[in-house]
């Protein structure tokens, strides 16, 4: 009789069979130690005597934990508190912590060509950090994803969720006129004014990440009026998709090469334009562009997953 | 000491006050809207220190959209309050009536 | 004169703005059910923003900015009486108590 090593090493079982996604039947071992782990469990827990002692320790537990919870919190405050105690005031002059802001200042205008010196900041001197940004965002969507889909496997069937359905399709908000009514004169303005802050990042405060945020937010609003039928019609999970890719490679594209050649960067000859005009800044109108639709889109994707566990409609109407 | 820096900070003992009174509330939903006032007060907090791109950020992601996701939560596993149990509760058991 | 007029204007209807707030944030306190917060809510989201922008608006500088400020009332009219309507929507469908706690005429 060999075992599962040895039955391996001969070729006779393949574990890779059931790791996919796509597989449709469970792994049979795994289904049967769970049967038998959930056996044992119910068999502890209609002993009287062993529900009363967990009780007791998880009281015991609690009191240990609050004075540890307490005490290092205290202790993280304190230390915090001495470090910012050495740092200089607000506005105060200090040649260590300036050095490279006086440079910022009074060569910020002629070397990047955005009056808003943050956004020719976080655009121009320091893109590379920037770009380490959007992909931290891409990657929060990608976890969520991972988290919260609903495909075939977990799909809840049967009618385990009638009294919800039944709330749900009871209060929707889709189907309200004063909603529907005011977002037809809400949405679009919402959104004009995300592009407009996205546009001009360089001439005043604003910029990738807040026009992008305000755009989600409007893709939200049109969602609760419309309903997510509306929505399905544009915004597919393929056109997410190629639009976080395309943005994100375009800036990689773009700024990558800071990592050989340090923060000082290449000449780069995208001509720099007149301060104040919106084609200004060399470089930085398309990378705003490039990070406020990653956000849009982040933002929107966070919030259909939550809402119904996918991105496009590709599954057809689901339990919510 | 000047007008502007009193404000300050009343408005940083107020976010100090929101920080703990999220802990302390018996309701999840009004730790939630607590959390998000104190994305709010952290806005104002960022108009007086001078920088408005940090506002409207702020204003746009933390009053807005994480405080959404964490009333979606809510409303995913249906539970209101931190000792009630997830809702076995049938329809709506008001008055009113759709028309 | 002018300026005289014009910072005891914006004086008074700063204080009448800053009364309803205060009027909506201690109602909002002292109410017991839910429909008598919405009402009190209600009254800062609206009468007290006209106040304020309107004292703002009478001490700005240019024309263009105190238009600008009306676009501001504008939007906030229209999307705070949304929210009430659906926080009272709500409550009616779902407070099985609610008519214990009017009076019946």
């Amino acid at each position: 009789m060999k075992n599962a090593f040895q039955r391996w090493l001969d070729g006779d079982i393949d574990l890779m069979a059931n790791i996919s996604d796509a597989a449709r039947e469970h792994d049979h071992a795994r289904a049967d130690i769970k049967e038998r782990d959930k056996k044992i469990a119910r068999e502890i827990d209609s002993r009287r005597e062993t529900v009363l002692m967990i009780a007791r320790e998880r009281e015991g537990l609690k009191m240990v934990y609050d004075v540890i919870a307490v005490i290092c919190c205290v202790l993280v405050i304190l230390v915090f508190m001495y470090i910012i105690a050495q740092l200089p005031l607000y506005g105060a002059e200090n040649v260590r912590a300036t050095t490279v802001a006086e440079r910022y200042i009074e060569h910020g205008l002629e070397e990047t060509g955005a009056i808003n010196i943050v956004s020719g900041m976080i655009l121009d001197y320091r893109a590379f950090d920037t770009l380490g940004e959007s992909h931290v965002l891409f990657t929060a969507l990608i976890c969520v994803m991972i988290l919260l889909r609903v495909d075939s496997k977990n799909q809840r069937k049967g009618f385990e969720d009638y009294y919800a359905t039944m709330r749900e399709t009871y209060f929707a908000s889709e189907k309200d006129t004063i909603l529907r009514t005011i977002g037809i004169f809400l949405v679009p303005c919402i959104f004009v004014y995300g592009i407009y802050v996205l546009l001009n990042g360089q001439n005043s405060p604003g910029g990738g990440f807040s026009g992008g945020a305000i755009m989600g937010a409007a893709m939200i609003i049109f969602t609760s009026a419309f309903g997510f039928d509306r929505v399905d019609r544009f915004f597919t999970l393929k056109l997410q998709t190629y639009v976080t890719f395309v943005a994100l490679s375009f800036y990689s594209f773009a700024k990558g090469y800071v990592f050989f050649t340090g923060a000082n960067g290449l000449e780069n000859h995208i001509p720099k334009g007149t301060p104040g005009a919106i084609l200004s800044g060399g470089l930085i109108l398309p990378l705003d562009v490039a990070v406020g639709l990653v956000v849009a889109c982040t933002m929107f994707g966070f919030y259909s997953l939550f809402r119904r566990g996918q991105i496009g409609g590709s599954l057809g109407r689901i339990n919510s | 000491m000047d007008l502007s820096e009193i404000f300050k900070i009343i408005l940083i003992v107020l976010l100090i006050g929101c920080a703990v009174a999220v802990n302390l509330t018996p309701s999840l939903l009004q730790a939630v809207i607590i959390f998000m006032s104190y994305s709010s007060v952290m806005c104002l907090l960022w108009i007086l220190m001078e920088s408005p791109d940090l506002a409207i950020t702020e204003a746009a992601v933390g009053a807005g959209v994480s405080g959404l996701l964490f009333l979606v939560t809510l409303k995913k596993i249906r539970r209101e309050d931190e000792n009630a149990e997830p809702g076995e509760t049938g329809p709506a058991e008001g008055k009113g009536s759709r028309r | 004169m002018m300026e005289w007029i014009r910072f005891w204007i914006t004086a008074v209807l700063l204080v009448c703005g800053l009364i309803s707030f205060a009027a909506g944030v201690i109602g909002n306190c002292r109410f017991n059910y839910v429909m008598n917060r919405m009402h009190a809510g209600g009254v800062g989201d609206t009468q007290g923003l006209l106040l304020v922008v309107l004292a703002v608006a009478v001490s700005a500088g240019s024309i263009m900015d105190a238009a600008k400020l009306f676009l501001l009332v504008v939007f906030m009219w229209n999307t705070s009486p949304v929210s009430s309507h659906f926080l009272s929507q709500i409550e009616y469908y779902t407070n099985p108590k609610l008519f214990d706690h009017m009076e019946r005429l």
